[in-house]
């Protein structure tokens, strides 16, 4: 069948992607690699769900027979949940249908026949809006849409994959951190903290809060005071929370973006003139070391 | 003797760009760098053509600005560079910049392994890698963070998401590397006198017989801004903390 | 060329005076190897400032039409400040910009014009390795054979330091030691950017013109003065103080010069520009008396402001004329020595020939004008209280002009004497 066929290696970006095609008006169909994800996703409120079946357990090997069926099937995008996996997928498929792509897109509506989007460039300095028209991919980061939900009938096929590249282990992250992207609240520290013991401070004000603590990338690629898993960035974990609290964090572009989607931002730094006052709906310029035991106590107080 | 390409880019450094009161992006003051992860890129190239005992290629797609990114491209190691030069590279899209990077790869022989970063530091894209690899019909691992050379075999680690995997591809390959691959080598004098010195091979787009139209339509860049109170609190360190309360509360995020 | 080969000259430093070298000497078909420890040359560079275009035509004619250069000076100004008062001298020549002359002197930026410079040095023929520092010089049997950088070594006939105030190359070779706070300013120095028209329209000039202004009396006291210069699209202001005093004084450098920045006659100049940077840098301040007693050694040179040529005589500072001179002084030397060994003296006479020493001891009695302590504490104020005096007409019986300079004078803590005294010793040093 025509319409939006959609593929993510997580279920939850799959469903988002289902939203897309209802507001663009699209039947939805959900592609899958094996039988136990083609499972999870008939709950996902598409059209179909199109099980792909082959002789390699990498999702990217199937990009070719990806390629054909949307080709076969009259297809009108191919839209990917923006993992790594994902990426690489829709890139190739994108290679095979010669055809253009927008990738991790900020923003996607279907409009007079196109698809239009946002991108940001530059470490997130720069939007740049773009229209693709056509078969086309394009790449999506999990939550710009309302997931589906709703049941749906599986097609199994069998198809070719390619099986040049061998899978040898595969070996979970463990993620020793806290989850931030479903913290409601979450407290940030950046460079500004003098050393690794004053995180007990910044602990007591999560604690406050009840708020996850995250960091700048610095504090945890450079200094490792915290796991790598905590630092908020365009490389590193991209966050929505109700309240994004900041203490010395100076506001780099390639930070902010990170959390621009929150609802509430404060920061507290100590050099008036940082970037950060002006990503900030409330500001305080002062020493964070004075504010945040100050903080806490009004905290505890209230 | 075998090849191994590195895909570079010539990318405005981003630290240089202004944004305009009306949201306009000047990069007219701004230098241009080799993007950064392509460093990575290149010194990996360096290091595998070593070890098979190959020769490391530059390939690089850009207007005539990128020319500067020759001699720095070539300090670091690379025993030759290939520049295909056309004024369009700086509107090209994901698809443009591959089927100019593989009409210029089909060009050269004996080719044994391409790498690529895992994306240029102004687009980010990601596309690169994945695209040659459909387009070239050779197998694509991405997001590379380690990387072993046994014999005509590669064995590599990927850092996704979730997990590590390893993987093992035969050569001929490409590969799409993430800066924890290898550290760069900061190229020393003698390192730099030579590249003045390396070959270089210049083509056109035109000369590869690409249609350089991109098929995503760009709007101009715009500065990204966003649209918040930006309410500084004032007076003493204990009034501005009360203040903050009393708004965390009002906007109901306590 | 190999690793056993060297080249006829290894330059540290791709500033105006290793440039001008190299450029002289590849004209010449020398191998030259210039070593610029930036990744570009003139990114650690700062000037105030301008050149003064006869250099670049010694260089090469018709060298200036090709430069990156900024405005041509046409207005050459002197302020003096004292309070929220200036006094403001504006000397106009048209003849400074005549059809078919080269212009006098231009404003420059050097991360510009440095840039220019090495890639004609380039062009020319020698080999300009950016992003590289040189580590140590060799010294084989007491003479320097070559140089090291991290793991690098590379053999010359001879090795030119042309790496600045404080030459870390002058001191590895022996020839000069840490700079003292006496003998160099500190200067600071901003980069204010703003249109072209708005720049003319407060200057009073056409889109080719510029004005570079001296400030006395912003320093508080301190030796030293200000400067101003008109770019293309920015304005460079700046200060340079003596260390010392101002270590004595309390407020910092960046505190006095933010004074200067808000003072009510440069404030309006600066008005709505954005600030593209701020830099800091030393000057040599003395002249001829601190030309270091050997610029060169067996294998080695010293060029430029490595070699302390710089001149201030309070209306003009000169030094990148005079490093280019040096440049093209140490070229020459190397050219026409056959044997290596002459090429030192070689480089002293060609300096007196070409004009560089002559010119700073004809000057090198401004150094005492300019440390008379009174011009950076007292008459400034005088001046501006006299110009005070002339200029209010506020209805009462004017008082007489005589009797109320003495008055003034006592007011600034000065006599008639010491005002004559300083007059004559300024007489003397001019």
């Amino acid at each position: 069948m025509a319409g939006i066929y959609i593929y993510s290696d997580k279920a939850n970006i799959a469903a988002e992607l289902v939203t897309l095609a209802r507001q663009a008006g699209k039947t939805a169909v959900l592609l899958a690699f094996d039988q136990d994800q083609a499972d999870t996703l008939t709950q996902c409120g598409a059209d179909q769900v199109c099980l792909l079946q082959g002789d390699s357990p990498l999702p990217e090997n199937y990009a070719q027979a990806v390629a054909d069926l949307l080709t076969q099937e009259g297809a009108d995008l191919l839209a990917v949940g923006a993992t790594a996996r994902g990426r690489d997928l829709a890139a190739r498929v994108a290679g095979y249908l010669d055809c253009g792509m927008a990738s991790d897109v900020s923003s996607l509506s279907y409009q007079d026949g196109a698809w239009q989007c946002e991108r940001m460039l530059y470490g997130g300095a720069v939007v740049q809006g773009q229209i693709l028209m056509g078969l086309c991919v394009v790449t999506v980061p999990a939550g710009k849409f309302e997931a589906a939900s709703g049941n749906c009938d599986i097609t199994a096929l069998t198809v070719g994959a390619d099986t040049r590249v061998s899978l040898v282990e595969q070996t979970p992250i463990v993620k020793t951190g806290a989850d931030l992207t479903n913290a409601e609240r979450v407290v940030c520290v950046g460079m500004g903290l003098d050393k690794k013991e004053d995180l007990s401070m910044i602990q007591e004000l999560a604690n406050c809060l009840s708020a996850e603590i995250g960091c700048t990338r610095g504090v945890a690629e450079e200094r490792h005071w915290l796991p790598v898993e905590q630092y908020i960035g365009i490389s590193g974990a991209v966050i929505r929370p109700k309240l994004y609290l900041c203490l010395g964090v100076s506001g780099q572009v390639q930070h902010v973006v990170g959390v621009r989607d929150a609802k509430l931002i404060v920061a507290v730094d100590i050099n008036e003139k940082a970037p950060i006052f002006r990503s900030a709906d409330y500001g305080i310029v002062g020493d964070m070391y004075e504010v945040v035991p100050l903080l806490v106590q009004a905290l505890k107080n209230a | 003797m075998s090849v191994v390409i590195a895909c570079y880019k010539w990318v405005i450094d981003e630290a240089d760009l202004r944004i305009n009161a009306d949201l306009s992006v000047d990069s007219s003051k701004a230098k241009g760098k080799i993007s950064d992860y392509d460093k990575n890129a290149i010194e990996a190239s360096v290091q595998i053509a070593a070890e098979l005992g190959g020769k490391p290629i530059g390939l690089t797609f850009g207007d005539s600005m990128s020319k500067n990114s020759l001699k720095d491209a070539l300090s670091r190691g690379l025993e030759e560079a290939v520049w295909i030069q056309s004024e369009e590279a700086a509107s090209a899209d994901g698809r443009v910049t591959a089927q100019v990077m593989a009409a210029a790869i089909k060009k050269l022989e004996n080719v044994s392994l391409i790498i690529c970063a895992e994306g240029a530091s102004d687009t980010y894209a990601r596309q690169t890698a994945p695209r040659l690899g459909a387009l070239l019909n050779l197998p694509v691992v991405t997001s590379v963070c380690n990387m072993q050379l046994q014999g005509q075999t590669l064995k590599l680690q990927r850092k996704l998401d979730d997990c590590l995997e390893t993987v093992e591809v035969a050569l001929p390959a490409i590969i799409s590397v993430l800066p924890e691959v290898n550290e760069p080598t900061i190229p020393g004098l003698k390192a730099v006198m030579a590249a003045g010195k390396k070959p270089v091979t210049q083509w056109t787009g035109k000369d590869l017989g690409v249609d350089l139209q991109p098929r995503v339509q760009a709007a101009p860049l715009q500065g990204y801004v966003m649209n918040r109170k930006n309410i500084i609190l004032q007076g003493e360190p204990a009034e501005q903390v009360q203040q903050m309360v009393a708004a965390l509360r009002k906007e109901g995020v306590l | 060329m190999s690793d056993t080969e060297k080249f006829d000259a290894i330059i540290i430093g791709a500033g105006p005076a290793g440039s001008a070298c190299a450029y002289t000497l590849a004209k010449e078909g020398k191998e030259v190897l210039v070593i610029e420890r930036a990744d570009s040359p003139g990114a650690k560079n700062v000037t105030g400032g301008r050149l003064y275009t006869y250099a670049l035509e010694m260089v090469e004619e018709g060298l200036t039409q090709e430069a990156a250069l900024e405005r041509r000076v046409t207005h050459e100004q002197i302020m003096l400040l004292d309070g929220d008062r200036s006094i403001n001298i504006d000397y106009h020549n048209p003849a400074f910009n005549e059809a078919g002359q080269v212009p006098h002197a231009y404003s420059i930026l050097r991360a510009r014009f440095d840039e220019w410079f090495a890639s004609k040095a380039e062009e020319t023929g020698a080999m300009v390795a950016c992003g590289i520092k040189v580590d140590e010089l060799l010294v084989k049997d007491g003479k320097i054979a070559g140089v090291i950088a991290g793991e690098d070594e590379m053999y010359a006939d001879v090795v030119i330091a042309a790496d600045g105030v404080n030459s870390l190359m002058g001191q590895k070779a022996g020839l000069i030691k840490d700079i003292s706070a006496a003998s160099a300013g500190v200067g600071v120095k901003e980069t204010i950017e703003l249109p072209a028209e708005i720049i003319q329209a407060r200057f009073n000039l056409n889109n080719e013109e510029g004005a570079a202004r001296m400030i006395l009396g912003c320093t508080e006291g301190i030796h030293g003065g200000g400067f101003l210069y008109t770019n293309q699209d920015s304005i460079s202001l700046g200060c340079v103080f003596m260390p010392e005093e101002v270590a004595r004084h309390g407020q910092s450098v960046h505190q006095i010069f933010q004074n200067l920045k808000m003072h009510p006659s440069i404030y309006p100049l600066l008005e709505g520009g954005e600030t593209l940077e701020y830099a800091a840098h030393l000057v040599s301040e003395d002249g001829f008396r601190g030309i270091p007693g050997k610029l060169y050694r067996d294998g080695f040179l010293m060029i430029g402001d490595a070699a302390g040529f710089v001149i201030n005589t309070g209306s003009s500072i000169r030094g990148i004329d005079l490093a280019i001179l040096s440049g093209i002084a140490a070229a020459r030397a190397v050219i026409d020595s056959q044997d290596p060994v002459r090429v030192g003296p070689a480089y002293m006479q060609e300096l007196n020939n070409i004009g560089l020493i002559p010119a700073m001891k004809a000057v090198e009695g401004y150094k005492d004008l300019l440390e008379i302590p009174r011009i950076y504490t007292s008459y400034p104020g005088l001046a501006a209280d006299v110009f005070t005096r002339l200029f209010t007409v506020d209805g009462q019986v004017p008082r007489s002009l005589r009797k109320e300079i003495k008055g003034l004078l006592k007011k600034n803590q000065l006599s008639l004497w010491q005002l004559l005294k300083d007059g004559l010793r300024g007489y003397r040093s001019i």
